[in-house]
């Protein structure tokens, strides 16, 4: 009976200190809160969002566009893909974006490239949810349009006319962006980035950075 | 003794409220020491098995996300045992409310066989194959298998979801297979009583070896033992307490306690 006890205590000891030893020592605790409770993974709910890609010029937070996305558009659209490392329908639109775009890159390391499109350049930034710095992961809450916190998240950033002046215009898709499958998916991803081409043509001489 | 029922019910009622802290704003690091999903909108933790499944998803080994649920489970059933299952799990809650449409159910002799028949201690296995097959081989090898059809998830997840958002969400490919899972997870919690626990559930698998040497547990005093058998006909996990020691399928709810006449059963720490 004595031996159990102490077996038992040595248990204890072993797993309570490692567990507090972990949370004190490592980002555990919140790698948990801001990879899996605050990020829904589409494809493991099972649910697909109804997206409208609907350009519009107010952002989900009110917040202005992040300065890197200021940066690039001044270039052309700014295309941003939102992924977590574990999310299989990020997955399956790997390998759409890396046709579209033709890149090629590490899904777990940021990654970003213009590309031209006819005469348009189009800057693709990818953006991994779980290595990212602050300032990219904000402009994730940023861009939810829908508000629906989870990934995959495309979003496309352009110029419109808004009265008076010309501004950062946006749409925001999520999951397989209202499709059935990945590979028509893809071809929305190239109406949003014809869309964007378009729009950016018509706006960009009254655009100051 | 029914004191006891009630504080158990109180404790389910309860950790269901802080599994939903989220709804005002109370989001967590921690993994739920009990089946819960963090899909729900207003989840305040982890669902332990989804971090499992995030520390080996496709092969990429994250040690943080394999130990950390496992230490939280460790602790909580190096102590309590499986009495996570019988106290705290909000599926158990669902179980014990589906428990007397059970057990009507079981009064029809097919029904009865069901939950009775002698291969039952071998169906109860299934839940370590679900466990070592879908949630951590095929995860590791392919990627979410048991998350995408797991009914728990498709309960506290994916309908609160849907409730909520009624036009934000539409199913996708897997969700007609989930649903079909889920279909037949409330038949087999409907005519089995406490049938998710006893046959599926994985993290009971998970919790079920700890009972044995766990610091909480059911002890029956043979001495005090009038062999009445009320013990044996109320038990929602079917376990012939009165020969059991340390049974990895009890989840320490406690009903035998309650009904035995003589007292001869008693949870004891050591």
């Amino acid at each position: 009976m004595q031996k159990r006890i102490v077996a038992q205590i040595i248990i204890i000891a072993i797993l309570m200190g490692s567990l507090g030893d972990m949370l004190v020592t490592t980002d555990v605790y919140d790698d948990v809160l801001e990879r899996i409770v605050t990020v829904i993974c589409l494809s493991c709910v099972k649910l697909e969002p109804r997206t409208r890609l609907d350009f519009t010029f107010d952002t989900a937070t009110g917040e202005p566009h992040p300065q890197f996305v200021l940066e690039n558009l001044s270039k052309g659209p700014v295309f941003l893909h939102y992924r977590t490392d574990v999310c299989p329908a990020c997955d399956d639109m790997e390998p759409i974006l890396h046709d579209v775009f033709n890149v090629s890159y590490d899904i777990r390391e940021g990654f970003h490239k213009t590309i031209l499109f006819g005469d348009t350049s189009v800057t693709f930034i990818h953006i991994n949810l779980d290595h990212t710095r602050e300032k990219k992961r904000e402009s994730f809450q940023i861009y939810d349009k829908d508000n629906i916190n989870g990934v995959p998240m495309f979003t496309i950033v352009t110029l419109g006319y808004h009265p008076a002046f010309v501004k950062p215009y946006y749409a925001t898709g999520y999951g397989f962006l209202g499709q059935e499958n990945p590979e028509d998916a893809g071809l929305v991803i190239q109406d949003m980035i014809d869309d964007a081409s378009t729009t950016y043509h018509q706006n960009r001489d009254g655009y100051t950075p | 003794m029914k004191k006891l029922q009630l504080t158990r019910l109180l404790s389910q009622l309860g950790f269901l409220g802080i599994a939903n802290l989220g709804a005002v704003g109370i989001k967590t690091g921690f993994c739920f020491p009990f089946f819960y999903c963090h899909g729900c909108p207003y989840a305040s933790g982890a669902c332990p098995l989804g971090t499992l499944e995030h520390g080996l998803y496709k092969g990429h080994i994250v040690g943080q996300f394999l130990l950390f649920p496992f230490f939280i489970l460790g602790s909580t059933c190096m102590i309590f045992g499986r009495a996570a299952c019988g106290w705290i799990c909000p599926i158990g809650l669902l179980q014990r409310a589906t428990a007397p449409l059970a057990k009507k159910m079981g009064k029809y002799s097919f029904f009865k066989k069901l939950g009775n028949s002698s291969n039952e201690k071998y169906i109860r296995y299934v839940k370590y194959f679900v466990l070592i097959a879908l949630v951590f081989l095929t995860t590791a090898l392919v990627g979410f298998t048991f998350t995408d059809i797991c009914p728990v998830g498709m309960l506290t997840g994916t309908f609160p979801l849907l409730i909520l958002h009624p036009t934000s969400f539409t199913p996708n490919v897997f969700f007609p297979f989930a649903l079909s899972i889920f279909i037949l997870f409330i038949i087999l919690i409907v005519l089995v009583g406490r049938g998710w626990c006893r046959y599926v559930c994985p993290l009971g698998a998970l919790m079920a070896p700890f009972n044995k040497i766990s610091v909480l547990w059911v002890h029956v005093d043979r001495d005090k033992c009038i062999e009445c058998m009320a013990c044996v006909k109320i038990c929602p996990m079917k376990i012939d307490v009165l020969n059991m020691y340390r049974d990895p399928e009890c989840i320490l709810c406690g009903k035998c306690i309650t009904i035995c006449p003589t007292s001869a059963i008693k949870y004891k720490v050591t």
